[in-house]
C-alpha cells in the first residue's frame, strides 16, 4: 500500500507514465516478416484507466506483454516514468482472461502464489494481507476451497486480487470478464472501479466488448486490423461513479457508436 | 425410476451393478464345462477347479518366495526408471538442446526390441539383480518420460508468463508450476509402466533366473506342469493388477485435484 501514499514524489496525474513511442513489433526477425503492431504513440497517464479494443490478432496482448517486460518491441520504446522497459517488472500484476488459478493451491494459497512463486515463502503478515484481499473480494468462506469448487466470476475475483498482491502500480488486464456470463461481467466490471478508486492503479485494460470499455474506461484506444495501429484515442467523458444508469445516458450511447463505426468500417482515417 | 414393480427395478439395479462379476464367474463356469464335458486334457488346458488344486499345492513359502524375487526386481526398475525419466524430461523441457541431442536417443533405444537385448545385457552384468533391473527399466521408462514431456507442455502459457513476469528461478518454475501441471499425464505414464515392469521383470527371469514368478510359469512349462504354469500366470495378472490399481491409490490419496472430475 505504501507506494501509494508517497505519490507526490511520483510525477502529477497528467504526465505520461507509461508511453509507446513509435512502438511496432514482429515475432519473425526476418525482414519480410509482417509487422504485428506499427507505430504505435501513447502516452497513459498516472492511475489512468485505459481500455483497448480492436479486431482479433491485432496485436493487443503483445502490447500488453510490452508493459509487463515479457517482450521487448523489435521497433521504438516502451517506457514507464521515463525509463525503457527492458526486463520483467516489479510493479506489474496481469489477470489473464482465463483466472489460470493452480488447481492444486486451495483459493487463499493461489491469492499467496506471487509471494511463495518469487521469494520462495510468505511471512503471516503477507498472510494478513491475502485475508483482507479476499475478504475485499467477499470471498473469505472461500479461502480454504480449491478453485474448481468456486463459479467462474468468484475464480475470476481470485485471479485479480492475486495480481494485488505484490500492490502492483500497473495493472494488466487481457480480456479478464470474457468468459464470464453477462450478468456476472457487469456487476465484477464495477466491483473492479470499486477496487480502482479505493486503490488507484494504471490500467491498462483489453476488451473485445465495446459498452463494457465505454463503461468502465477514462480514454479508449481503438486499434486497426493486423497490423494494428492507433485508430483513435477517444476520451470517455462520462461522470464517474458509473452506474448501470450510465449506460442508459445518450453520451454513453454516442461513444459507443463512434467506436462501432471504427470496428465496422476499419479504412476510416483516424 | 419404475414406480409400479419396485421389485423388478431393485432386481434391474442389481444385475446391473454385478454384471462384470457375474460375466466372470459364467465364464470360469462354462470353462470348467467345457474341460469336464469335453474331457480336454490337462496338458492342452487345465480347467479352472486343476489350476486351483495346482495353486494350493505349490507351498506358500515357495510363492512367496518367487513373488518377492519378481516383485523386488519390477519395482526396483520401475523406480530406477521414474528416477531416470523425470529428471530427463525436466532437462529436455528446460534445454532445446537437451531435447534435439536425446529424443532421437531415446527413439533408437525405444524401437531396439528389448527382449532381443536382454540375453546381451546379462553376458555384460552378470545373472544377478542389475541385469533385470536394467533390462525393466529399459522397457519402462519411455512411456514415463513422453508423459512428463507432455504433461509440462500443457502448461497454460499465462502461468509461464505469470512466473516470467514475477522474475521467479526457474527452478521454481519447473517444480511449482511445470510439474504439479504434468501430474495427471505422469500417472497415466506411471499406470503403463507399472504393468510392463512385471513385463519387464519377467522378460530378465525368461533369459537368466533361479526364482521368480517368471522363471516359475517358464519351469512348470517344460515339465508339463501345465496347471501349476496356469496358477503362476494367474498369480502374475492379480499381482500386475494390484500394482496397477495402487498406482491409482496413490494418485487419488496424494493428488486428489489431479483426477477427472466427476459429472
Ligand atoms: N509468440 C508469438 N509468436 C509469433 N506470433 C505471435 C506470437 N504471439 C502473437 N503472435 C501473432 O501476433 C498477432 C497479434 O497477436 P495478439 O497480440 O495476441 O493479438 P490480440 O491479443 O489482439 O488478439 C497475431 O496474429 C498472432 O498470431
Ligand atoms: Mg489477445
Amino acid at each position: 500500500m505504501e507506494s501509494i501514499e508517497d505519490s507526490n514524489k511520483e510525477p502529477s496525474k497528467q504526465a505520461a507514465y507509461v508511453s509507446f513511442k513509435g512502438v511496432g513489433h514482429k515475432y519473425d526477425p526476418l525482414p519480410t516478416a509482417p509487422m504485428v503492431i506499427d507505430s504505435i504513440d501513447l502516452d497513459i497517464h498516472r492511475h489512468e484507466f485505459v481500455a483497448v479494443v480492436g479486431p482479433s490478432g491485432c496485436g493487443k496482448s503483445t502490447l500488453l506483454r510490452m508493459v509487463a517486460g515479457l517482450l521487448i518491441p523489435s521497433h521504438g520504446e516502451v517506457s514507464v516514468f521515463d525509463r525503457p522497459v527492458t526486463e520483467p517488472r516489479d510493479d506489474v500484476g496481469i489477470v489473464f482472461q482465463k483466472a489460470n488459478l493452480l488447481p492444486w493451491l486451495t483459493v487463499r494459497k493461489n491469492v499467496l502464489f506471487p509471494l511463495k512463486h518469487k521469494y520462495g515463502s510468505y511471512s503471516a503478515n503477507d498472510e494478513k494481507r491475502a485475508n483482507e484481499l479476499l475478504e475485499m473480494a467477499g470471498l473469505t468462506q472461500f479461502a480454504d476451497k480449491m478453485p474448481d469448487e468456486l463459479s467462474g466470476g468468484m475464480q475470476q475475483r481470485v485471479g485479480i486480487i492475486r495480481a494485488l498482491l505484490l500492490n502492483p502500480d500497473i495493472l494488466l488486464m487481457d480480456e479478464p470478464f470474457s468468459a464470464l456470463d453477462a450478468l456476472t461481467r457487469e456487476q465484477i466490471g464495477f466491483d473492479l472501479l470499486d477496487i480502482w478508486r479505493e486503490h488507484p492503479k494504471t490500467l491498462l485494460f483489453i476488451t473485445h466488448s465495446i459498452s463494457e470499455a465505454v463503461l468502465l474506461a477514462d480514454r479508449i484506444l481503438v486499434m486497426s486490423k493486423r497490423p494494428g495501429t492507433v485508430l483513435d484515442l477517444i476520451d470517455v467523458d462520462l461522470p464517474r461513479p458509473r452506474s448501470s444508469k450510465t449506460i442508459n445516458s445518450p453520451r454513453f450511447s454516442e461513444l459507443a457508436d463512434l467506436i462501432r463505426g471504427y470496428i465496422y468500417e476499419p479504412n476510416v482515417p483516424a | 425410476m419404475n414406480q409400479t414393480f419396485p421389485l423388478k427395478s431393485w432386481v434391474k439395479q442389481q444385475a446391473n451393478r454385478f454384471a462384470p462379476a457375474l460375466f466372470f464367474i459364467g465364464l470360469v463356469l462354462l470353462w470348467e464345462l467345457v474341460c469336464q464335458v469335453g474331457k480336454v486334457p490337462n496338458y492342452i488346458l487345465p480347467s479352472p477347479s486343476a489350476i486351483i488344486t495346482a495353486f494350493f499345492n505349490v507351498e506358500f513359502s515357495r510363492w512367496m518366495t518367487h513373488l518377492w524375487a519378481t516383485l523386488r526386481v519390477a519395482l526396483m526398475g520401475f523406480v530406477l526408471s521414474i528416477m531416470i525419466a523425470i529428471p530427463l524430461s525436466i532437462g529436455m523441457i528446460r534445454s532445446e538442446l537437451m531435447n534435439r541431442v536425446l529424443y532421437p536417443a531415446l527413439i533408437v533405444i525405444q524401437s531396439t526390441p528389448v527382449v532381443a537385448v536382454a540375453p546381451l545385457i546379462i553376458v555384460l552384468l552378470g545373472t544377478e539383480d542389475p541385469s533385470r533391473v536394467l533390462i525393466t527399466c529399459l522397457i519402462t521408462f519411455f512411456p514415463l518420460v513422453v508423459s512428463t514431456t507432455t504433461g509440462m507442455l500443457e502448461t497454460p502459457p499465462e502461468m509461464i508468463e505469470l512466473s516470467q513476469s514475477l522474475r521467479a528461478p526457474r527452478y521454481r518454475e519447473t517444480w511449482q508450476i511445470r510439474i504439479p501441471y504434468a501430474i495427471p499425464h505422469i500417472f497415466s505414464g506411471l499406470r503403463v509402466s507399472i504393468t510392463l515392469a512385471i513385463i519387464g521383470a519377467v522378460v530378465a527371469e525368461f533369459v537368466a533366473a533361479e526364482e521368480g514368478l517368471g522363471y516359475f510359469i517358464q519351469f512348470s512349462t517344460s515339465f508339463f506342469k501345465i496347471p501349476q504354469a496356469f496358477a503362476g500366470l494367474i498369480f502374475l495378472s492379480v499381482i500386475s493388477l494390484l500394482l496397477f490399481k495402487s498406482v491409482q491409490w496413490t494418485q487419488a490419496w496424494f493428488f486428489p485435484w489431479s483426477l477427472p472430475k466427476k459429472k
